[in-house]
């Protein structure tokens, strides 16, 4: 599994697709439902984990079916800490989440204004 | 030799901006384009803070707070410019203060063609940004539209500047290029 982090508007999808040679129908864009693992990309992973209780336990869960995956995620856990509630579980939640993916993927990339730094 | 610097607030952008813009210009002329447009005490203040930082430094100050290809009417294209801040820019050119703050798209487009062109126009530029794309918070329309246009600012000129850094807390990761001094 590849994940690609950074912040929003960086460019994550961009590298995703020239680097990995992706189209539109290989990437799932999630949208707080199920997550469909059958495409090759899974995009706004920050879009499943608002208001979700438990991310980890749910990448758990479907382990086997997102090892070949390349996933992208926002890093919304690199700013101040919000006053909602909601927000906070959201931040740290995702955060949490990031953790995990990172320690199970194969390769972690930031894109930073376009530009890829290589992590792992 | 081009620069785009970005990072967090208050983490040590500016300074190596002016390090940088006096080393490139080797004795040579360089300029401080002056992007802000005080809207109270507080930014007095800081800009204030700025011209101190810059005390002795020789930079000469050119006031161009839109337009920034409107600097070449004053000063010579083959000097040396800090352009601290493309965000500034692009917050006057989004948000015009004489038309009441009302968002203005074509002027931001704008902002952002002038910025490309500058930087592949002049002979040395270290351009400052503002990283502002990693909260955990939903924006409102407005402030949303401003992070998308100064990360599509910050990802052209990433693209076509010579060498691109980020400052965390003092510290420097080098994303494209060399420092150079």
């Amino acid at each position: 599994m590849i994940l690609i982090i950074g912040g929003a508007y960086q460019g994550k999808l961009d590298y995703a697709k020239s680097a990995f040679n992706i189209s539109d129908e290989d990437v799932f864009i999630c949208n707080g439902g199920e997550i469909d693992f059958s495409k090759r990309c899974i995009y706004k992973i920050e879009e499943f984990t608002y208001g979700h209780p438990n991310p980890i336990g749910y990448f758990q869960t479907h382990r086997e079916e997102w090892q070949n995956s390349i996933l992208i995620l926002q890093d919304i856990f690199c700013g101040v800490v919000p006053m909602g509630a909601e927000n906070r579980a959201w931040r740290q939640n995702t955060g949490r989440l990031a953790q995990y993916l990172s320690k199970e993927a194969t390769q972690v990339s930031r894109i930073f204004c376009g530009l890829e730094q290589r992590l792992k | 030799m081009t620069y785009f610097i970005s990072g967090g607030a208050k983490n040590g952008k500016s300074t190596l901006a002016q390090d940088l813009t006096v080393a490139l210009a080797k004795g040579g002329k360089h300029y401080y384009v002056a992007t802000m447009i005080s809207t109270g005490e507080e930014d007095d203040d800081r800009i204030r803070r700025h011209i101190a930082d810059r005390d002795g430094m020789g930079f000469e100050t050119v006031e161009c707070s839109k337009n920034v290809m409107s600097c070449l009417e004053v000063a010579d294209k083959d000097g040396t410019f800090l352009v601290d801040s493309a965000t500034a820019l692009l917050q006057n050119a989004l948000f015009p203060v004489e038309k009441n703050y009302e968002m203005d798209m074509e002027a931001a487009h704008r902002c952002a063609d002038e910025l490309i062109r500058f930087a592949k126009t002049v002979r040395h530029a270290v351009i400052v940004s503002d990283y502002i794309y990693s909260d955990a918070e939903r924006y409102s329309e407005s402030t949303e539209m401003y992070r998308k246009c100064l990360a599509d600012i910050d990802r052209r000129l990433a693209a076509v500047c010579d060498a691109v850094i980020e400052v965390s807390a003092g510290q420097l990761t080098i994303h494209k290029g060399d420092l150079c001094i």
